[in-house]
């Protein structure tokens, strides 16, 4: 029998029967997390108005989120050992973890709520609010994402981990907002310490000393989840954890081709909803994205047959650093002013150049330890301005708009060096843009438009394109035009 | 300077009529160019009623340029500012920090850089020759480079307005330091400071000092280079102008009006959006 959440989930890309089987779970999922059928209308106004709902891809990949949510918040009554992860990680132990037993689920909760009950319900602000008054107050330069993971579990709409899986090699205050849920809750913590730092120049190549360190870190903190989760990791845990990250990486490939293309074939929000994906689930999330990502590929082949994008054709081209996790508002900003968007940083991360790791490893750890040090990110500053000036060629980029997160220890500085020198290697502007790309309550759109929207307009005038351009409305009959 | 000698009125409308309406945190700027000349301008505070703010502001703009105060009377209006998109009468937008440079290019053709400090935010622009905006920076969430943060700090020291506290910042022989990086850290600081007997002219040589460096250091990503020009309500102040060029280490002009220079360029961008159209 139909429900109020029929449409909305339709919506998001799932079928009837898909419904009709998971009714029982939505309806205690949905009381779990107060959503009502008062909460509808305004999400399908939020997911119409955000996305481009006339791509079935995208409607499975915002689906994809939501699956993802109602496993994580029913794991514990269906008798699940969770595991959370924080964002970014280290992701291969989880992954591990996660293909030794089906009784573990392991996943990053933050991002899941942030995909979900922003990007769809937008209602992530009293879950912010509560993590702001449990321990990550305001105004302290703390981590968004951690606000809504401690929000999340003080509000009851996701459970208390078994086990936090705590990497500090990228993002140290992830780490610290671990000890805060062991403080409240007596979480386990399984830590993998790293070595953040490399010397300017050294990437692409790293010490072999770093692989060892990090390789018996991640060893030791999968020994500890063992102990901790009572399982005992597969031997091919590995090879079997790459069952679906591989397929992932190679459709992710195939789109940023298709994104090479003029005009770039859809916005760059539809491309978020992939960016964080590989990192957050480690279950039917990543499963069910890899669906949508098949369907997204053909449903953009056709539109770069027939010359369909989400800007003009001859836009100017920028990468941002990425989107906006929980309001895909200010994801479109940069397209709003006539931009095209090929690219994310984080995109070209997860699937940039192919990474080849020369060497065979004899444990998993240090296999994901090399191939960790070999993407770049994590290897410092330097690496991550190298990873970009390789995007450049390859996407055609004509600037960079990098955003410097006040209240994040990973790019609060680096996007200011990195404005420096990207000027500096690629002749290309820069625009340096202080966002939190987790909450949208600490910044001014108005000035954030102002200055996206003049940056826009000193690109144009590079390429000698006059104003005007705006981006194509997405409500106009493009499946039809495509034959969707 | 071109403001000054080009303001003129006229009885009746010649030629092509344009307008550049600058909606700001603080204040509203509008002004009437006809055949390239301004005509007339005003400036009104924009209180909490946008658009009664910007409808005053341009009948007052009308008025000193004698025309009638009707908004059809004009061929093509552009508006800047935070609130450009909310003014009805406007033909096209533009943001104000291309405004500012095309504005402080017509007053003073040789700028190259340009420090605009307004109500609610502060910008560093380079330019090119023809006024172009060739790389910015602009404040983000922080009020401290601003002319909020010395709004705040004249009320605590009692002066009447900014541009007064300018004069008495520079009788000061030993400007006191004020560390804060917030502005309301930095009033509870001057109340501090002055309970200990400070002089008022110290304190406030401090508070100009302070903004003046916060300016500086966000400027600092550009390169500065000769002419540099100030523009924006803060410019008038003569405290601000004099701790700015200490910290970037070079002279700083200032248009006569140096507040209604936005909308002086949003008035340039519908002359030639008009001339374009014709």
């Amino acid at each position: 029998m139909a429900q109020y959440y029929d449409d909305l989930l339709t919506l998001c890309g799932f079928e009837p029967e898909e419904i009709e089987q998971e009714r029982p779970r939505i309806e205690k999922t949905f009381e779990r997390l107060g959503i009502g059928p008062d909460d509808m209308h305004t999400a399908d106004q939020w997911v119409r108005q955000n996305h481009d709902v006339t791509l079935q891809g995208v409607r499975k990949l915002l689906g994809a989120w939501l699956k993802e949510l109602i496993d994580v918040v029913l794991a514990k009554d269906e008798g699940k050992k969770i595991v959370y992860f924080g964002f970014p990680a280290i992701t291969g132990p989880g992954l591990m973890l996660s293909a030794s037993s089906e009784d573990v689920f392991v996943c990053a909760p933050d991002m899941v709520l942030d995909h979900t009950m922003g990007q769809i319900f937008n209602k992530l602000t009293p879950i912010l609010e509560a993590g702001e008054a449990n321990g990550l107050p305001p105004g302290h330069a703390l981590c968004s994402l951690w606000q809504a993971k401690i929000g999340g579990i003080v509000k009851g709409m996701i459970p208390v981990p078994d086990l936090a899986l705590a990497s500090s090699y990228s993002c140290d205050m992830g780490s610290k907002a671990d000890d805060l849920v062991t403080a409240q809750y007596g979480t386990p913590i399984a830590y993998i310490d790293g070595v953040m730092d490399s010397h300017w120049g050294e990437y692409p190549d790293y010490l072999p000393e770093r692989v060892q360190y990090l390789g018996a870190q991640i060893n030791q903190a999968l020994k500890r989840a063992e102990r901790i989760l009572g399982i005992q990791i597969a031997p091919d845990a590995w090879e079997r954890s790459q069952k679906y990250s591989r397929p992932f990486v190679n459709n992710l490939l195939r789109l940023l081709e298709l994104m090479r293309a003029d005009p770039v074939p859809v916005s760059i929000a539809e491309l978020e909803l992939l960016e964080a994906l590989p990192g957050s689930s480690t279950g039917r999330g990543i499963r069910e994205g890899i669906k949508g990502m098949e369907i997204l590929i053909h449903e953009l082949e056709k539109r770069v047959k027939v010359g369909i994008g989400a800007t003009q054709k001859g836009a100017p081209r920028v990468m941002i650093e990425v989107g906006h996790t929980s309001d895909p508002r200010v994801t479109h900003l940069p397209e709003d002013v006539g931009l095209a968007v090929p690219l994310t940083f984080i995109l070209s991360w997860v699937g940039g150049p192919a990474i080849k790791i020369e060497k065979t490893y004899a444990t998993p750890g240090e296999t994901m330890a090399a191939y960790e040090l070999a993407a770049g990110p994590f290897h410092g500053t330097d690496a991550m301005i190298k990873r970009l000036e390789m995007a450049t060629e390859v996407m055609k980029l004509d600037g960079f708009i990098k955003n410097s997160l006040y209240n994040c220890r990973v790019s609060a500085l680096s996007s200011h060096i990195a404005k420096k020198y990207l000027e500096e290697k690629t002749g290309l502007a820069v625009l340096s843009l202080e966002i939190d790309d987790f909450d949208s309550r600490t910044h001014s759109a108005v000035s954030l438009r102002t200055k996206v929207e003049t940056f826009a307009d000193m690109l144009k005038a590079r390429k000698g394109i006059s104003d005007g351009m705006r981006k194509v409305h997405k409500e106009q009959d493009l499946a039809k035009q495509v034959g969707i | 300077m071109r403001l000054e000698t080009a303001i003129r009125v006229r009885d009746k409308r010649e030629g092509m009529l344009v307008a550049g309406i600058d909606v700001g945190a603080a204040t509203a700027k509008s002004i009437i160019l006809g055949d390239g000349e301004i005509l007339g301008y005003a400036i009104s505070p924009t209180g909490h009623d946008v658009k009664f703010a910007t409808n005053k502001v341009i009948k007052e703009a009308l008025e000193k340029a004698g025309l009638s105060t009707s908004t059809n009377t004009l061929d093509y209006v552009v508006s800047t500012g935070y609130a450009r998109e909310s003014i009805d009468f406007a033909d096209k937008t533009v943001t104000e920090i291309i405004c500012h440079a095309k504005g402080a290019n017509f007053v003073i053709p040789s700028a190259r850089f340009i420090i605009d400090m307004g109500g609610q935010d502060s910008k560093a622009i380079e330019v090119d020759p023809q006024g172009n905006v060739t790389n910015f920076v602009m404040n983000d969430k922080c009020a401290a480079g601003t002319g909020r943060f010395l709004e705040v700090m004249a009320q605590v020291l009692e002066v009447g307005s900014i541009s007064e506290m300018g004069p008495i910042a520079l009788k000061s022989k030993k400007p006191c330091h004020i560390s804060s990086t917030c502005t309301v850290f930095a009033e509870t600081e001057v109340v501090v400071l002055r309970a200990e007997g400070k002089h008022r002219s110290d304190l406030i040589a401090g508070v100009h000092k302070a903004v003046a460096s916060r300016v500086a250091v966000m400027a600092s990503s550009l390169s500065f280079k000769p002419d540099a020009v100030f523009t924006g309500g803060v410019a008038k102040n003569v405290g601000v102008k004099k701790f700015l060029e200490e910290e970037i280490g070079m002279e700083l002009l200032v248009p006569d009006e140096p507040q209604i220079i936005g909308a002086l360029g949003a008035a340039l961008f519908a002359q030639t959006e008009f001339i374009k159209q014709q």
